[in-house]
């Protein structure tokens, strides 16, 4: 695995071109400003350097020369500098080498360009400058082999903290009490794994050989070890990041997914269906087999007019059509007088009330530029535009503590091009808010709650894309903001936004599938990004001039593969059930917070540790309404 | 690998909604006005590469939403921006008292030496203004930075705007440049050098 160049015990780990060196003590005065390579180094005493090289020159005589003044200088102060003697190499000798025990702490600075060493007594060994790139990948390498902790003084300082350190030990000690097994055999020790990757590893898939070939009585495994060392294993992957320069690399797990399905989309919903399903006096009866065909391929759009109003909560699906004739009249007063409210506020009113002011600001501002490309809002003085200004102004008055935020009016804007009726788009858009309020939030934390869950699923699908991003920046996933706030609505022509979201509105086939759609078209673009090796800026630039290039039934297609690849998975967490609105496998403790990840995560912690789950996945309980969704895809569409 | 610019630039656009920073962006970048312009949703940048007394300077510029709410999103793309324009609407007196707000937030978020550049839009419409230039100007003194008014619409001022800025930063840059190498030598060993004596050690080891 090891590069070890010939005649010399000595193992490159990690290597970094394009690293000045800036400033060093006096001995290394000759080397700095100079460019080399930057190495982790391992000799065969199992001792560790940092080592860094100055880039060869060869171009002429006089370099030659100049560079062997500065070989000879240096040869004499490595020496000087460890205190440690090495078996000295010729064509290392010129490094300049610092021993692990040596450092006692590192700092990173500039942007994590600049990283400096230093020894115990405040007193820096060197500072290198990261020309290409930045130091995280070596310092990602440098915590695999030692512990640190940063600084509580100086958040950029990382302490190394020394094997026979008290804290140290204290970590130590945790995993200790965790038990895991009495016989060591089973389980490998953590630290080995964290410092000897490879032989650790395959110590211990000897010992799993050995176990299910050689020893058969060995093999009643206790359940909880068996629960452990999986559990240690996955997250092992979850937690570990990808060092591509090194020489280990640990190598994300490959998915384990099952294989992904196609689910081409099926026919839309049409009148001769809509109209079956009612009875004389109008009432749906089976709403469910509904949106199950709505999910599979949308709706005819001469229908949607009549169908979102049940998709987004105006009418109730068992109303009849007297009780729809009785509600469209008290909600259209309702309206009315919500409109009346702020129709009639005076020029002081207004000026005494600044919260309502700014709201009205924003939408002034916001109605003039949504949406005019479309014919229905195109053209100076439109009076659409009059109208979805009104409805977002009623819905202020509506729900002023959410008020307006910009987005709203994205979102209004299809539902009254659809509706042509100024009271029927405001309730439907009530609908529409109830279900995304969350997305417009004083301190966005709804936001920040799906785009940190759209990194969980996305860790579990596909756990190299989501390293990748990791180590570039943007594991924070601020590059789908705009997905997520207006659920597509930037991306798509209006057509295929509105068969989006009333495939959306459906709630099939599991909850948070928005973000299952997150992952289909990152998984989509996977190659690009990585192929090309995309850093932070490229990727938002990307994300975001995916906007009118989206085949939204291939995504929809794939998103449902996914949700499959993640149901039929055999290592699918509580969290992952948690998120996608799965039966979990614990309900008696997890039944009085079903739809909070927080609680969960801390609930599945300790199931770790305490309650072992069952390992079989027949065992995962199947709620009702799974078995109606089964039950409705199999017998209802056909 | 050649690389097609001499320095990169991030520069950032902030300042209320609706006061136009898409559309100066827009018109730097595209030298186009769009009548049909849409509100920034989340955060987008776009590129143009400029030429300052021979150096290829490619110009980031990042342009945010500008409604209060989605701030902890937007200043999280503040770090490593080099300058910054602050936008206001001279038809729009709120937009130019909210300026005072948004320096403080970007000395809460962005690096402390950052450029900054003060810019009135929308100069065209001199029948609707609200915002004097004179108070315009005056703000920019108390600040101690540059102002400018501009129309993204009618084509005013705004490419002055933005060489204005990208100068500013590349002469603090130079000016810091030179500071951390001292004229007598080059950052790195080169050929042609002879060798250098010890006498000059002290210079060339920077102490962070």
């Amino acid at each position: 695995m090891s590069e070890s160049s010939e005649g010399e015990d000595v193992r490159e780990l990690f290597v970094q071109d394009g690293v000045l060196l800036f400033s060093a003590t006096a001995s290394f005065i000759n080397f700095v400003k100079s460019v080399g390579t930057l190495m982790i180094t391992e000799y065969v005493d199992n001792r560790r350097f940092v080592e860094w090289k100055p880039i060869d020159v060869t171009v002429d005589s006089d370099i030659q020369d100049q560079e062997w003044a500065v070989v000879n200088t240096v040869e004499r102060r490595v020496r000087t500098l460890s205190g440690n003697v090495l078996p000295e190499h010729k064509n290392r000798s010129k490094y300049l080498r610092i021993n692990f025990e040596e450092i006692k702490s590192f700092r990173i600075s500039d942007k994590s360009r600049r990283l400096t060493f230093n020894d115990g007594k405040t007193e820096q060994i060197c500072t290198y400058l990261f020309q290409h790139g930045n130091c995280e990948h070596l310092v990602g390498f440098l915590k695999t082999l030692v512990k640190t902790v940063p600084s509580r003084r100086d958040k950029h300082l990382f302490i190394i903290l020394n094997m026979n350190d008290p804290e140290r030990e204290r970590i130590d000690k945790s995993f200790a009490e965790l038990n895991v097994c009495n016989d060591s055999n089973y389980v490998w020790n953590i630290w080995n794994f964290q410092e000897r990757p490879v032989v650790t590893t395959l110590e211990a898939f000897a010992k799993i050989t050995d176990l299910v070939y050689r020893v058969p009585q060995h093999r009643e495994m206790d359940d909880d070890v068996k629960e452990i060392l999986n559990k240690s294993i996955t997250e092992y992957q979850h937690t570990s990041t990808t060092l591509s320069n090194g020489e280990y690399e640990v190598i994300d797990c490959v998915s384990d997914l099952p294989n992904r399905r196609d689910f081409p989309r099926g026919r839309a919903l049409c009148s001769e269906q809509w109209n079956g399903v009612q009875d004389q006096e109008g009432r749906i009866e089976d709403s469910e087999c509904l949106k199950l065909i709505i999910f599979q391929g949308g709706i005819v759009p001469s229908l949607r007019q009549e169908v979102w109003k049940y998709l987004l909560d105006y009418y109730p699906w068992n109303s009849t059509h007297s009780d729809r004739q009785k509600l469209i009249l008290q909600k259209s007063d309702e309206y009315f007088s919500m409109k009346l409210q702020w129709k009639t506020m005076t020029k002081t009113q207004e000026d005494n009330f600044t919260d309502y002011k700014e709201r009205k600001t924003q939408i002034e501002k916001d109605v003039t530029r949504t949406d005019r490309t479309i014919d229905f809002y195109a053209g100076d003085n439109n009076p659409n535009l009059q109208v979805l200004n009104d409805i977002l102004m009623t819905y202020v008055m509506y729900n002023f503590d959410l008020g307006y935020v910009q987005g709203m009016s994205d979102l209004l804007s299809p539902i009254l091009h659809l509706m042509q009726s100024e009271v029927d788009a405001f309730w439907c858009f009530v609908g529409f808010m109830n279900q995304l309020s969350a997305n417009f939030d004083a301190d966005q934390v709804g936001m920040k709650e799906q785009l940190s869950n759209l990194h969980t699923l996305l860790a579990f699908i596909d756990p190299e894309l989501a390293t990748y991003l990791d180590n570039h920046d943007s594991g924070n996933m601020f590059f789908c903001f705009r997905w997520l706030l207006v659920w597509f609505k930037r991306e798509l022509s209006e057509e295929d936004c509105m068969s989006f979201w009333e495939v959306m509105w459906t709630g099939f086939p599991c909850e948070n599938f928005h973000l299952l759609v997150c992952c289909a078209i990152l998984d989509q673009e996977k190659q690009s990004i990585i192929g090309n090796n995309y850093g932070f800026t490229e990727i938002l630039k990307h994300i975001n001039e995916l906007s009118g290039q989206l085949n939204i039934e291939k995504i929809l297609n794939d998103a449902q593969g996914i949700f499959y690849q993640i149901k039929e998975s055999d290592r699918l967490t509580d969290v992952i059930r948690v998120l996608l609105g799965l039966p979990v496998l614990y309900n008696s403790s997890l039944d009085n917070h079903e739809t909070s990840p927080f609680v969960i995560s801390i609930e599945t912690s300790n199931e770790s540790s305490n309650h072992p789950p069952e390992c079989s996945v027949d065992d995962v309980r199947i709620s009702p309404e799974e078995i109606q969704f089964e039950k409705s895809i199999s017998s209802n569409f056909i | 690998m050649a690389k097609s610019y001499d320095y990169l630039f991030k520069l950032l656009l902030i300042g209320d909604s609706g006061v136009g920073k898409t559309c100066v962006l827009f018109r730097f970048s595209e030298d186009a006005y769009n009548t049909t312009f849409i509100s920034t949703i989340g955060i987008d940048f776009k590129i143009r590469t400029i030429e300052l007394d021979g150096k290829k300077i490619k110009l980031q510029i990042w342009d945010t939403a500008g409604q209060e709410r989605f701030r902890t999103i937007t200043t999280a793309y503040y770090r490593g921006a080099m300058g910054i324009m602050l936008v206001y609407d001279i038809t729009n007196e709120k937009s130019f008292e909210n300026i005072k707000n948004w320096i403080r937030n970007i000395e809460e978020n962005a690096s402390a030496d950052v450029e900054k550049m003060l810019l009135g839009n929308k100069c065209e419409l001199e029948e609707k203004r609200q915002v004097s230039k004179e108070r315009g100007e005056q703000l920019a003194v108390e600040y101690g930075i540059k102002f400018i008014e501009t129309s993204a619409k009618a084509s005013i001022r705004v490419e002055e705007a933005f060489y204005t800025l990208a100068r500013d930063i590349k002469a603090k840059m130079e000016k810091k440049l030179e500071a951390s190498n001292p004229p007598k030598g080059g950052h790195q060993l080169r050929a042609s050098e002879p060798q250098r004596k010890p006498t000059n050690w002290l210079s060339r080891c920077t102490i962070l």
